[in-house]
């Protein structure tokens, strides 16, 4: 075992070497003198110092922050309440249910964001985080749906059981069995759907207004200047951030098990 | 966990709140990304008060797409000459009231008289650049003089052109002596095997940053946008050179327009006439090295700008607009999808 | 009356719990969701797949089938032969590479194994246009990979690595990776350690503990992760855009230039159509494959 072990880890290394090296990237040319992100020309703080004068850059950081908050809850909400209801009941409409929920993760984001973009006007909702969250949260759901669908595909049914036959209510068996257990789909739904959140462009484009533009609309905008390495400053400080909040919520976490 | 939902909601009703408060006066403008500089908004604001929305697309059908969705009403776009066009025709634009206009006395006279809005009924000039072969110097020795001299097998691998099918099929079309204005089924099968013969050529397509495969030493040559090329010229000087193709070359106009459904009619006009003042115009130019169709900004420029080839270009090159080719844009994007497609990766 | 009830929940088919009021009430608010923002916009996209189109492209009321007789006209059939191709050889080598990524972190202890998934998010957290455009900086002509090379004379010429297909391979297999692991490891945390173990302790080398009994224990992730790649696969067009040097068109560049450039929405809500018909048969096929496995 031992030896599959050193072997999947070693792969892991590479793998994770893989990953960040875009990222090793990214983060040194926020340091580069010259503006476009081509060529190393020399070292400088510059880019961080204008991150603080450029308002509309953390403006729109902001948003995506907020938006991602909100799209990961409801989606979460969602997401697990779906896949363990179809898990426990045999509904009728299971297959058309679940048809319908994956679908929006195939639909490439033009048509998905125009048609959306139609339904808000055609129900006359005003554009801003709210068809924003709606359209985040609408693929990204299937994330965590699925893969709490996955984790329940090898649920030990007895486990419930044991818990209501020791007098416990349906509701304390479900939060008190069944979402621990659950919680690394949870945890791993989370986290794609924060991640597809914080980097959506194109249905972004199509159901977000003037005031509340993410941060990957602007980026995509300043692209044609060539991509300057303010924008990876402010990568460099959101990666940071999160990094930090992460192992701050990890240290709690082990302190109040 | 229900710590972290209260929040999530907490942190929505407050961006709710924020959002919700909003200046008295407002001005919606839909226009390119990077195309408008901040100074200029704020510059705005400052004289009158009025808070500017500045919402962005990257092309001009992203924009007509969200236009006709009726979804947001903008108060000023900002497409180009074949949009406009496209737009009169539909009806989509409020025709503009000159007296309030008066600084389009600035704007050059040749900016009259073009197909797309003759009288500048409906639209103003904003910025005019060119499409053009942008060539490096130090790699490409034999003289390029038109589209012909870049699609040759010597330089096969080493070229980028823009992703985009009308201008490539224009280029196409002009190498057979043939305008924009002559795009039709039959003349866009005539140029077919034009562009089975240039495409293979092609390293890098790229309309948004074509500069990027040129500084990358990627590609040595290629038919970029002015403004690309002059960035190029400007931060490495004559390594790199601008030659508008003898064939013909596509002159695009990027202008101001009002859109049906601005209900801000007076407060645009405003924003029109203070973006035509000389020293706003300015500040554009200095941002953005296309050139500026207003005369008196120009005389404000400084010589090394007005000096830049990509910008303003010397002589007299053959230039010309593109024309709203209405229905057949979806013929342009099939050949040009096929002859890509075909041209083998 | 609970004996019945979850006597057969075991698997992800066969007969479950008829559900109550109760059950169609909790499921109200999914439903209503799904109905909302998935059907309806759908329906939207196949009433504009039959309609005709304006000079600007927007759709006009019609009932014309010109739209899908494109869709199969031999200048978009090579392109959707060709996505498929890329997106399929995207899947395998994410599964293969992903699949002991997944089981690492599945198999570690709880402290290690939060953090290791935080660790393969992070780099995602990124704007995507950030990464790739990382990415050209690396394999382009005088970038990073090339320069390593030539240092330790293991080339002389730099290699062309940008703009061809391998980049393009490269770059999805990066975007996607994470999308293939995440699956595989909520399938592999749930193993029986103890079932692992005599699987192994039975004589059987790794390699067959591996083929006959972990990895079929973990089929269903595996199919979630063959399905969240593969399929939004198929809908990429800014990777391969930027890697391949727009040389490597795909159905999601069509169906995007459809509503830009080409103004023909009607033709990108066809093969928007086309492309949902075609997921919706895939997911049922491996729905219902997966249900029989288990029942």
């Amino acid at each position: 075992m031992t030896f599959v072990r050193r072997l999947f880890a070693t792969w892991t290394g590479f793998v994770f070497l893989f990953f960040y090296l875009p990222i090793f990237i990214l983060v040194l040319f926020s340091f580069n003198q010259s503006r476009l992100n081509i060529v190393w020309t020399g070292f400088t703080l510059e880019w961080y110092a204008t991150l603080w004068r450029d308002t509309v850059l953390v403006r729109t950081l902001k948003n995506s922050l907020i938006v991602a908050t909100a799209t990961t809850v409801v989606s979460v909400v969602l997401g697990t309440a779906g896949g363990w209801l179809l898990h426990r009941f045999r509904y009728r409409a299971s297959s058309f249910l679940e048809t319908l929920v994956f679908m929006p993760m195939i639909v490439p984001e033009v048509i998905l964001g125009v048609s959306l973009l139609i339904l808000f006007v055609t129900i006359g909702l005003q554009l801003g985080y709210t068809t924003i969250v709606i359209s985040h949260v609408t693929f990204c759901f299937p994330f965590v749906m699925a893969a709490v669908q996955a984790r329940l595909a090898g649920l030990d049914p007895s486990l419930e059981e044991a818990a209501l036959d020791l007098g416990a209510t349906p509701l304390q068996a479900f939060t008190k069995v069944l979402v621990p257990y659950l919680m690394p789909a949870i945890v791993s739904g989370a986290l794609m759907t924060f991640t597809l959140s914080l980097d959506e462009l194109i249905v972004t484009y199509f159901t977000a207004s003037a005031g509340t533009r993410t941060l990957p609309l602007e980026i995509f905008g300043r692209v044609k200047k060539g991509l300057d390495p303010s924008l990876n400053a402010i990568s460099t400080v959101l990666i940071a951030v999160t990094v930090l909040a992460v192992f701050l919520t990890e240290m709690l976490r082990r302190r109040n098990p | 966990m229900k710590r972290f939902a209260s929040l999530a909601l907490g942190l929505l009703a407050g961006s709710w709140l924020a959002a919700a408060s909003a200046a008295a006066e407002e001005l919606n403008l839909f226009a390119w990304s990077e195309y408008v500089p901040q100074s200029v908004l704020d510059g705005f604001t400052k004289e009158t008060g009025i808070q500017v929305n500045y919402e962005t697309y990257a092309s001009n059908e992203e924009m007509l797409a969200k236009l006709v969705s009726g979804a947001a009403s903008y108060d000023v776009i900002q497409p180009s000459e074949y949009t406009i066009e496209a737009m009169v025709k539909e009806k989509m634009l409020v025709p503009l009231d000159h007296k309030k206009l008066p600084n389009l006395k600035n704007i050059g006279k040749e900016y009259w008289g073009q197909p797309h809005d003759p009288k500048l009924e409906y639209s103003v000039p904003y910025l005019q650049g060119t499409v053009g072969i942008v060539i490096n110097t130090e790699k490409v020795k034999d003289p390029v003089t038109g589209y012909e001299d870049v699609f040759q097998p010597k330089y096969k691998g080493r070229i980028v052109i823009l992703d985009d099918a009308l201008e490539v099929v224009t280029w196409a079309l002009a190498t057979e002596g043939l305008g924009p204005d002559a795009v039709t089924k039959a003349n866009l099968e005539k140029v077919r095997p034009v562009l089975t013969k240039w495409l293979p050529l092609v390293k890098v397509y790229d309309s948004d940053s074509p500069k990027t495969a040129l500084l990358n030493g990627d590609v040595d040559l290629g038919i970029v946008w002015s403004g690309e090329a002059a960035i190029l010229i400007q931060e490495q000087g004559k390594k790199f050179a601008y030659v508008l193709p003898k064939e013909g070359g596509h002159m695009f106009i990027d202008n101001l327009a009002i859109p049906k459904g601005s209900e801000n009619v007076d407060v645009a006009h405003q924003f029109i006439n203070y973006v035509m003042r000389p020293d706003v115009s300015r500040k554009i130019s200095e941002d953005f090295p296309y050139t500026n169709p207003n005369v008196e900004a120009r005389k404000l420029l400084t010589p090394e700008e007005r000096a830049n080839p990509a910008s303003y270009p010397p002589g007299n090159p053959k230039l010309s607009t593109f024309r709203d080719i209405g229905p057949l844009a979806a013929d342009v994007d099939k050949l040009f999808t096929d002859a890509k497609a075909k041209s083998g990766s | 009356m609970r004996q019945e009830a979850t006597g057969f929940s075991a698997a992800a088919g066969g007969p479950r719990r008829a559900p109550g009021r109760i059950g169609w009430l909790l499921l109200a608010p999914l439903m209503l969701w799904v109905l909302a923002f998935v059907l309806a916009p759908a329906l939207i996209m196949f009433v504009y797949s039959f309609w005709e189109r304006t000079a600007l492209g927007s759709p006009v009321p019609a009932f014309v089938l010109d739209n899908y007789e494109n869709v199969f006209d031999p200048v978009y059939l090579q392109i959707v032969i060709r996505s498929i191709l890329y997106a399929g050889i995207t899947t395998v080598i994410c599964l293969a590479a992903g699949y002991p990524v997944a089981y690492l972190i599945g198999r570690a202890s709880p402290n290690w194994r939060n953090l290791l998934l935080m660790a393969v998010m992070v780099p995602f957290w990124t704007s995507f246009l950030i990464r790739t455009y990382a990415w050209v900086t690396i394999l382009k002509s005088e970038g990073l990979l090339n320069s390593l090379l030539v240092q330790m004379r293991l080339i002389t010429e730099p290699l062309e690595m940008l703009y061809t297909p391998g980049a393009v391979v490269l770059g999805l297999v990066y975007t996607f990776l994470p999308f293939m692991i995440l699956p595989i490891y909520s399938s592999v945390e749930k193993l029986d350690g103890a079932l692992i173990e005599a699987a192994l302790d039975l004589g059987a080398g790794p390699l067959r503990a591996f083929s006959r009994v972990i990895v079929p224990l973990t089929s269903p992730g595996i199919a979630a992760g063959v399905l969240l790649v593969f399929v939004p696969a198929l809908g990429i067009y800014a990777v391969n855009d930027i890697l391949g040097g727009g040389r490597v068109d795909m159905i999601g560049n069509i169906i995007e230039n459809q509503f830009k450039s080409a103004r023909n929405w009607p033709f990108g809500a066809a093969l928007g159509t086309t492309l949902l018909v075609t997921f919706a048969l895939i997911y049922g096929f491996v729905n219902r494959r997966q249900r029989a496995t288990f029942s």
